[in-house]
């Protein structure tokens, strides 16, 4: 029943702007995937466009291989779950989840034995009678995604779903798209700017930056090895810093930052000509006033700019002999290091890694 | 009542001293007058409780102009809205956000004149000598002018319509922009083509829209004459006319019976269309 999707070249511009600039891309027949980006970025357009709701200007999107072409909305094995879910205010709650059957031409008790059983899915069972303008957010919510999955589509699109949800609310509805997903065994498409959606629901998923798929991966491979400096700021690799240059002795590969030699490891496939290092914040060990950890090949020398209590940790900013800053944690019962006080930073494997400069905002 | 209710009062007492004093007790009168007796040799009025002014009504065969009124009112509102269902659609959901201002201010255009001189140049447009018939003789496609054309009845509702589409217009316009847009990319997604999605969700959340629009043509047409009287046939009348006519013998009472009837048939009409339509949803809450 799930579908692939393969997205080629697809181009969608509005006059000189490209909301969707030449992407290609292949979804796997009962994938969960997730676009992920910022507002106004195109993930939003590229869902239309697999929707039917919009034609690309360019390039090709087929379904397992048909050409979607000239295909509407209306005809294509895809259901879509709205940001603003559009239910029809001027129906109950059965009859907007029966409006796509009846449409079919369900009637009777077989289409009402398909609407119980799509409202029980989404836990709602025994709301048909009721008026869908006073039911509450996550109630809403619920009919909108009973009435696209009781159409048993191949691709359900879930445009934004969870944005104006309360936060425990967003948690319960995240965990029941997970939940439908294994049940349905449909192809899930989430459009969100939330990573925490994006990681804990996707099989794999993609970034995207102005029209453009910066990465294709899942999701732990946006941490092991970003594609780039936008990917690890927008997947919260905060810190990025310009190296004097790279060393490469045997195996091992050194980045240069203020007299620091970084061990670093290559993201991608080759070095990337204009490069930053990344450090992941949780691959930093920081030991105050540690003679020992100095000599540590795998340690960097840092100076203490500020601490700043944060709960059950500490922020500690440390600044390299250049003056770029790096932000480590440490737990809030060690003893904090005051301002001025070099300390010595340890760097688990993969710590550093050594990653295009794409996406860094020139003055950075 | 409690104490909170007394300064709203204060402030509500003079609309509502003004909408009881202008609106409510003139049409009393009405009412009351209409019930008085009327006699024709001393075009005298007396203070009675006789129902002669209603059975005047009948017995003149002036039912037959107050029937034909209200059909005027009812085939030119459903013409109205008709013709202005899809330019709603157009001006709301087709048209740019400036395309759509110059649309709308196209539609008032018409207002800048009155309606005498608007009715009048209709008998230039539909008169033997016009330029439907010249057309249509230049074409070839009739011999000789034809005569149904003007002076008759579909002068009169070609004549209506033109007056009072956009009375029509502007509420369907209105109750289109309360539709959220989003419901009928639903409906297409849900598998309706567009006209199915027409018929399923936007004519049904335009109701109210297009019960106000009704409303207001079918009132404007029953209170109309101007139309009536420069497009109309020989004898043409219409339910203002023939209070005119009645009202210049003084028979005021036929005159305030003829209005009462009018007005039943209206009033009776609104309380029908709010309790299918809801027509507050235009305006308020509880539509989107």
């Amino acid at each position: 029943m799930a579908i692939s999707i393969q997205i080629e070249t697809v181009t969608r511009a509005f006059g000189p702007v490209r909301a969707v600039d030449d992407v290609s891309l292949e979804i796997r027949a009962g994938e969960f995937f997730t676009l992920l980006g910022s507002s106004g970025c195109g993930k939003s357009t590229l869902l239309k466009l697999i929707g039917g709701f919009d034609a690309p200007t360019g390039g090709r999107i087929a379904f397992d291989g048909r050409d979607m072409a000239g295909i509407p909305a209306n005809r294509r094995p895809v259901n879509t779950v709205f940001q603003s879910l559009g239910l029809f205010p001027h129906m109950t709650v059965a009859e907007n989840v029966g409006y796509g059957l009846r449409l079919k031409g369900l009637r009777g008790a077989a289409l009402s034995a398909r609407i119980d059983s799509a409202l029980e899915m989404v836990e709602l069972g025994g709301f048909g009678p009721r008026d869908v303008n006073l039911l509450s957010g996550g109630q809403r919510q619920r009919v909108a995604l009973a009435r696209a999955l009781v159409m048993e589509p191949g691709i359900l699109l879930l445009d934004e779903p969870l944005t104006g949800l309360d936060e425990r609310l967003r948690q319960q509805m995240r965990d029941e798209f997970g939940r439908l997903h294994k049940r349905t065994g449909a192809t899930f498409i989430l459009v969100t700017h939330n990573q925490d959606e994006a990681l804990s629901l996707s099989d794999r998923m993609a970034v995207m930056h102005r029209g453009r798929l910066e990465q294709i991966d899942a999701p732990a491979r946006f941490f092991e090895a970003p594609a780039n400096a936008f990917v690890a700021r927008f997947v919260g690799i905060d810190t990025l810093l310009t190296h004097q240059g790279v060393i490469r002795e045997g195996d091992a590969t050194h980045a240069l930052i203020a007299g620091e030699k970084v061990p670093v490891r290559i993201g991608g496939p080759a070095e990337p000509a204009e490069s930053v290092v990344a450090l992941r914040p949780d691959r930093l060990l920081l030991h105050p006033h540690s003679e020992i950890e100095l000599k540590n090949a795998l340690a960097l020398r840092l100076k203490v700019v500020e601490t700043r209590y944060r709960g059950l940790h500490h922020d500690v900013t440390l600044a390299f002999a250049d003056g770029q800053r790096v932000v480590v944690s440490l737990e809030a019962d060690q003893p904090v290091p005051a301002p001025g006080d070099l300390v010595s930073v340890g760097l688990k494997p993969g710590g550093a890694m050594l990653i295009s400069n794409a996406g860094l905002p020139a003055a950075a | 009542m409690n104490r909170s209710l007394l300064p709203a009062l204060g402030l509500a007492a003079l609309p509502l001293l003004a909408i009881l004093a202008l609106g409510f007790v003139p049409l009393m009168v009405v009412v009351v007058w209409s019930f008085w007796s009327w006699d024709p040799v001393t075009y005298w009025i007396r203070p009675d409780m006789s129902l002669a002014a209603y059975v005047a009504i009948l017995d003149a065969g002036r039912w037959t102009v107050i029937l034909s009124t209200l059909a005027k009112a009812l085939v030119t509102a459903l013409l109205c809205l008709l013709i202005g269902w899809p330019t709603a659609y157009a001006v709301h959901f087709l048209a740019g956000r400036r395309l759509s201002l110059v649309l709308l201010a196209l539609m008032t255009i018409p207002f800048f004149t009155s309606y005498l001189i608007r009715s009048f140049s209709w008998r230039l447009v539909l008169g033997r000598t016009g330029v439907i018939n010249t057309l249509l003789i230049e074409a070839g496609l009739i011999a000789k002018p034809l005569d149904w054309l003007l002076f008759s009845d579909f002068a009169v509702v070609i004549g209506l319509v033109a007056s009072y589409l956009p009375f029509a217009t502007f509420p369907l316009i209105l109750s289109m922009r309360r539709v959220d847009p989003v419901t009928m990319q639903a409906a297409r997604d849900l598998g309706a083509g567009f006209w199915t999605m027409l018929r399923t969700v936007l004519v049904p959340l335009t109701f109210p829209g297009l019960f106000a629009g009704f409303l207001f043509v079918f009132v404007m047409v029953a209170g109309s004459s101007t139309e009536v009287q420069m497009l109309g046939g020989a004898g043409a009348s219409i339910v203002t006319v023939m209070i005119n006519d009645v009202m210049r013998v003084a028979n005021y009472p036929l005159a305030f019976a003829i209005s009462t009837v009018v007005l039943v048939v209206i009033f009776g009409l609104v309380l029908a269309g709010n309790a299918r339509f809801g027509l507050a949803r235009l305006f308020g809450e509880g539509g989107a």
